[in-house]
């Protein structure tokens, strides 16, 4: 009897642990899953999707490249208006023809109306993106390189001050040319602080920087649309504010010497090999800054404030910081630069 | 009440068997963490070289220059670096003229050390006038057929023939694909390429540790010699803040610790 009850009780401490080892061995990002939710059934034709596996087709089914009658809207041959009504019709003729004020007129029309055919602005800046790029940055690089004396756009007065020994070859600027004023986020910049006029540098928004290389005969070319635009899982909103640890670093013109930049490459030391934009990070060391910014006998931006933090655990760096970096503890690369063992903040007294 | 002692014997095996599959199930889940905490915390190094060369009198940085590093020690990258070595050097110049480009184009090319038309802006000036480049003139007249005349400077090189416009940089890509191929195949490892900056100057970053070469892999072509470095490199736990410059030259120096052999570029053969 004994003998039974202990097996028992053996067996029942064996199943608890063997249901522990279960709800542990089953993975957090599992258990957590919410189950999906039932599809509504009803179609939102007010919303065009990529992704819906009839609008998959070759892209100039639907988009003529370039689009007719460019010249009056564009300098350059691009597509630059919503497709015919002919691309939609042949399968949504009763999305067309239902009711006074048909929902799917508002993908491309500023109204639904039959009597009003103007059209919202292609690609509309109002719809989520459906299509991540593909860009290998370190093929461009090895095709162009540095800054032509003189180009179409006017970010060049800032490089004044290298171009005199350069050689006259191309480079980042090509494409990215300096952002005039950034977008605020939607909670205003940190301290308010307003970033200055050439602080950030633009990427390319539209077709004009590709096709100049890649109108023809140079792959991708303006028909293999797929060659750059890939289809991402979900639509996704632009990112239209741009974040940077180091919000008062000014890339054009910067500094009291105005000696930002001799070279993007010299900073963004990863770009040149960066075959793809996914996972794409600034990557620029603090060794970029303190070549001039912690040079002994020069200037020691970086040591002076590591000393304001030792005499004072609250003290904020603004050198290069707005507030909402500056309170953090400074990364062990700042301390590094100043010679000298890392520190956190919470271990001064 | 006694059990049977074949029950005895079921409920026991069952027991084990409980045991065994807790025990399986506890292992299965382990190692998948344990593992990813130890490719987190993997060391890893960094390699800043900085490349000048001796072109005369004039030491300068040798700027938009690729490098390679691969995986291992000299003696395991024999093959590719061997491989590398029998492919003949056919200098920017020579490629051209083998094209039958106009003595315009290749001097045009050459003011500015470009390898394909992309590297400069086309200005006007190369296009009419006494500096006219023949090649530009009719790509651009058939633009200004195509798109008009401000668009057709713009967008030039569209109509280049694709030989003239970028055929000696894919060439050399071909070439270096096939070697990169090579290595990966033999050392099982990523090949990484960074290009120097304006001064000279690249990083490799998040390297693994132990051993590397670092190689140009194709000839780079200096002052009339066609340059190879093929160096073999320890790359220890570090940081890029720490880090000191790997020096590079084509000619020696207490300080350089990769010296390029040189050799004159093979006569141009139409």
């Amino acid at each position: 009897m004994r003998t039974k009850i202990r097996n028992l009780k053996t067996l029942k401490r064996l199943l608890a642990l063997l249901a522990a080892v279960v709800v542990i061995s089953i993975p957090v990002s599992l258990r957590g899953q919410k189950r999906p939710a039932p599809r509504s059934t009803t179609i939102d034709y007010s919303k065009f999707s990529h992704s819906t596996k009839k609008h998959q087709g070759a892209c100039d089914t639907c988009h003529k490249i370039p689009t007719s009658g460019w010249q009056k809207v564009s300098g350059i041959p691009d597509v630059n208006d919503f497709p015919e009504h002919q691309a939609c019709v042949s399968c949504h003729r009763n999305q067309f023809f239902k009711g006074q004020r048909p929902p799917i007129c508002s993908v491309c029309h500023n109204k639904t109306s039959p009597r009003d055919e103007a059209r919202l602005p292609f690609r509309n800046p109002a719809s989520q993106l459906q299509f991540t790029i593909e860009f290998p940055h370190d093929r461009h690089q090895d095709v162009i390189a540095l800054l032509p004396r003189r180009t179409f756009y006017s970010s060049q007065r800032a490089f004044a001050h290298v171009a005199s020994d350069d050689n006259a070859y191309n480079n980042c600027t090509i494409c990215h040319a300096q952002k005039a004023q950034p977008n605020a986020p939607k909670n205003n910049w940190p301290d308010a602080y307003q970033p200055k006029e050439g602080t950030f540098k633009s990427a390319p928004t539209g077709h004009d920087s590709c096709f100049n290389c890649h109108w023809k005969s140079q792959q991708p070319v303006a028909q293999n649309c797929i060659g750059c635009h890939k289809l991402a899982s979900s639509s996704f909103s632009p990112i239209r504010t741009p974040t940077r640890i180091s919000l008062k670093f000014v890339h054009d013109g910067g500094g009291e010497k105005q000696v930002h930049v001799k070279e993007c490459t010299t900073c963004h030391i990863n770009i040149t090999k960066s075959a793809t934009l996914r996972g794409l990070k600034p990557d620029v060391p603090i060794t970029s800054c303190t070549e001039c910014h912690n040079k002994e006998g020069l200037r020691q931006d970086v040591s002076k404030e590591l000393a304001a933090i030792d005499k004072n655990r609250g003290f904020v760096c603004v050198y290069c910081h707005t507030s909402d970096v500056g309170v953090k503890d400074a990364p062990s690369s700042h301390y590094l630069i100043a010679e000298r063992p890392p520190l956190k903040r919470g271990e001064i007294k | 009440m006694p059990i049977h002692p074949k029950r005895a014997v079921t409920r026991r095996r069952l027991l084990i068997a409980l045991l065994v599959f807790a025990i399986a199930l506890l292992l299965l889940s382990v190692p998948k963490t344990a593992g990813n905490a130890q490719a987190q915390t993997k060391p890893t190094g960094v390699l800043r070289i900085r490349v000048r060369v001796k072109i005369g009198e004039a030491t300068k940085g040798l700027q938009r220059k690729r490098f390679y590093l691969l995986k291992g020690t000299l003696d395991q990258n024999k093959a590719v670096l061997d491989a590398a070595k029998q492919k003949t050097l056919v200098g920017r110049d020579c490629f051209y003229s083998r094209l039958g480009a106009s003595q315009a184009l290749i001097d045009w090319l050459k003011a500015a050390d470009c390898e394909s038309v992309y590297c400069r802006n086309i200005e006007s000036e190369f296009i009419t006038g006494p500096k006219a480049v023949p090649e530009f003139a009719t790509a651009y007249a058939a633009g200004v057929k195509e798109f008009g005349a401000d668009v057709a400077r713009k967008w030039l090189t569209t109509n280049l023939p694709t030989q003239l416009r970028d055929g000696f940089y894919q060439e050399q890509r071909n070439t270096l694909q096939a070697l990169m191929k090579q290595a990966e195949v033999t050392t099982g490892s990523t090949v990484s390429s960074v290009m120097t900056d304006r001064n000279g100057t690249a990083y490799f970053t998040d390297l693994e540790t132990g051993t590397y070469v670092l190689t140009n892999l194709l000839a780079t072509e200096i002052a009339g010699n066609a340059t190879t470095w093929n160096c073999e490199v320890q790359i220890k736990s570090g940081d890029i803040a720490t880090e000191k410059p790997y020096m590079v030259s084509n000619s020696k120096d207490r300080n350089v610790k990769c010296v390029g052999v040189e050799k004159p570029l093979p006569a141009c053969s139409k």
